[in-house]
């Protein structure tokens, strides 16, 4: 008879080698959460540095921040943002003419047209705790721009900064308390020199974007546990999944016309996205707004809406919206939990 | 190596067996294991001067306690949900469903279950995250001795419990393990 220890071992519900929690390189999200924690103590030391600078500076700072700190200055720009509202008046593209738009540019793409490691992107998120005495939802404006180079050399920078309110004091997100900063400021930068790539990178960074949807499909439920779709009821469940880890990929990656091809014929093959018309983003881009309204897995609140562009089927942004009110995270209907906006 | 730069290693050696250690105990989807293992490692950060040499006993000691707050709010979460209607998680829909009858391991965890929950932990991290007794000591923050013997009093119990199940299914199905 098997040892009681063997049996167990045999019954382990999340082994080491398959699976979601399998081993292997750090995911964009893991990764992220580590520079999160690493580039904090950074910026603490910097802010330690430019403190002791800033004596000398003072009195030119207070002349600056006069003249600067207008009424538009005085409050941070914590309100959450309306939601996108589209406008189904025109005749509305599909899903599948937009993938035809995009796979015809693809078409015509040369050697140099992507695709292209590293991303930037404005992104606004909120920030929402439970319980009786939870604080109301709080905002967190950033953008993003990270590039790498043929050669692995290559550069972060995260500034806080909401696009909606130029100027204006921004929450940031310290370690798990809310602090302002000032427009603009810079919460992270780094430079990597040359043959740096590989040591920054996750699996996700090292994997050439696919141009064939279904191979782009099957990478991102092996890279983020997106579920592989098979066109059924089951696959319009997964499209708040699905979003999340075209979200994930899309910081690691911008995508050339290729990609992009690939991109939209996915979505246009996942049922559970329909054309809800027309919107103009937050950086003031026309787009096309395809909505899913249906199951989000735990709290079946919110509503998804992935922008692309008219012309050429580029992702432009994605945006998640509450659909119901959530008392206990002091949420109401109608409010925007996260929205992202792409840039090439 | 800096200590940041020790805490790096770790997370990046460490960062799955965490969130392995975290999925076996939380049946919770993933995004709720994503967050409690990002709060494992944000505690560890904090307490980054403490990491010893051999970190992953210790980061399983940190999401332990995590775990328990965790836990403790999940109640609160889902008592929420249950107010607000019919909710997948008020009704446990989207939680990992328990290993389906017909498995060979299915039995084992209903052993399991029925320990008492010191037992079942030790037990746990024996054979799931595959601790020596030394590691078992680190996690559970006693001496080597008190591990072995937590150890040796958990098999023994978990042996008389699946002789008993074994016996309880024979009797019920005559024998082919499919009550």
């Amino acid at each position: 008879m098997r040892d009681e220890l063997e049996l167990l071992r045999a019954a382990n519900p999340v082994p080491a080698d398959d699976g979601r929690w399998r081993d292997r390189p750090l995911d964009a999200t893991a990764q992220r959460a580590l520079n999160r924690l690493l580039h904090s103590t950074r910026t603490r030391r910097a802010r330690r540095r430019l403190v002791l600078r800033a004596e000398a500076a003072v009195l030119a700072l207070v002349a600056v921040l006069a003249f600067t700190l207008t009424d538009a200055g005085s409050s941070p720009a914590v309100a959450a943002p309306s939601a996108l509202v589209p406008h189904a008046g025109r005749p509305v593209p599909s899903l599948d003419g937009l993938a035809r738009i995009a796979e015809a540019l693809a078409r015509t793409a040369g050697p140099q047209d992507g695709p292209r490691r590293g991303s930037h992107l404005q992104s606004w998120s909120l920030s929402m705790g439970t319980g009786p005495d939870t604080a109301s939802p709080v905002a967190v404006p950033e953008e993003r721009i990270t590039r790498w180079n043929a050669d692995g050399s290559g550069s972060e920078l995260v500034v806080a900064t909401d696009p909606q309110h130029p100027g204006r004091p921004v929450i940031h997100d310290d370690e798990g308390r809310w602090r302002t900063v000032s427009d603009g400021k810079v919460l992270h930068r780094a430079a990597y020199p040359a043959g740096s790539g590989a040591r920054h990178d996750g699996l996700a960074a090292r994997t050439r974007p696919p141009t064939d949807p279904t191979a782009l499909r099957a990478l991102l439920a092996s890279l983020y546990g997106a579920a592989d779709g098979d066109g059924g009821d089951a696959d319009a469940a997964a499209v708040p999944q699905l979003l999340m880890a075209l979200s994930s990929f899309r910081q690691e990656w911008t995508p050339g016309p290729r990609e992009t091809a690939a991109i939209v014929r996915m979505l246009a093959d996942t049922k559970g996205l329909r054309p809800a018309g027309a919107v103009t983003d937050r950086l003031g881009r026309r787009g096309q707004a395809f909505v899913h309204d249906g199951p989000d897995g735990a709290m079946d609140a919110t509503r998804q809406m992935v922008i692309l562009d008219p012309r050429t089927g580029q992702l432009l942004g994605t945006e998640i919206t509450f659909t119901k009110d959530l008392p206990d995270f002091r949420i109401t209907a109608g409010e925007v939990m996260s929205y992202e906006a792409w840039m090439p | 190596m800096s200590t940041d730069d020790a805490f790096a290693e770790a997370y990046r050696a460490h960062y799955w067996a965490v969130s392995r250690f975290v999925a076996r105990r939380l049946d919770a989807p993933a995004h709720e294991v994503e967050e409690v293992v990002a709060d494992v490692f944000s505690i560890a950060w904090r307490r980054r001067t403490e990491l010893p040499d051999a970190p992953l006993p210790w980061l399983y000691g940190v999401a332990r306690n995590c775990l328990a707050n965790t836990v403790r709010g999940l109640g609160r979460y889902r008592r929420l949900l249950h107010r607000l209607g019919n909710h997948e998680a008020a009704h446990g829909r989207q939680t990992v469903q328990s290993p389906d009858a017909e498995r060979p391991g299915s039995w084992v965890h209903e052993a399991l279950d029925r320990l008492p929950a010191g037992d079942q932990e030790v037990l746990r991290l024996t054979a799931w995250e595959e601790l020596t007794v030394e590691e078992l000591a680190v996690v559970l923050g006693c001496g080597r001795s008190a591990a072995a013997m937590r150890l040796h009093r958990a098999r023994r119990r978990l042996r008389a419990e699946i002789d008993r199940t074994r016996t309880t299914v024979s009797v019920r199905g005559g024998g082919d393990g499919h009550a």
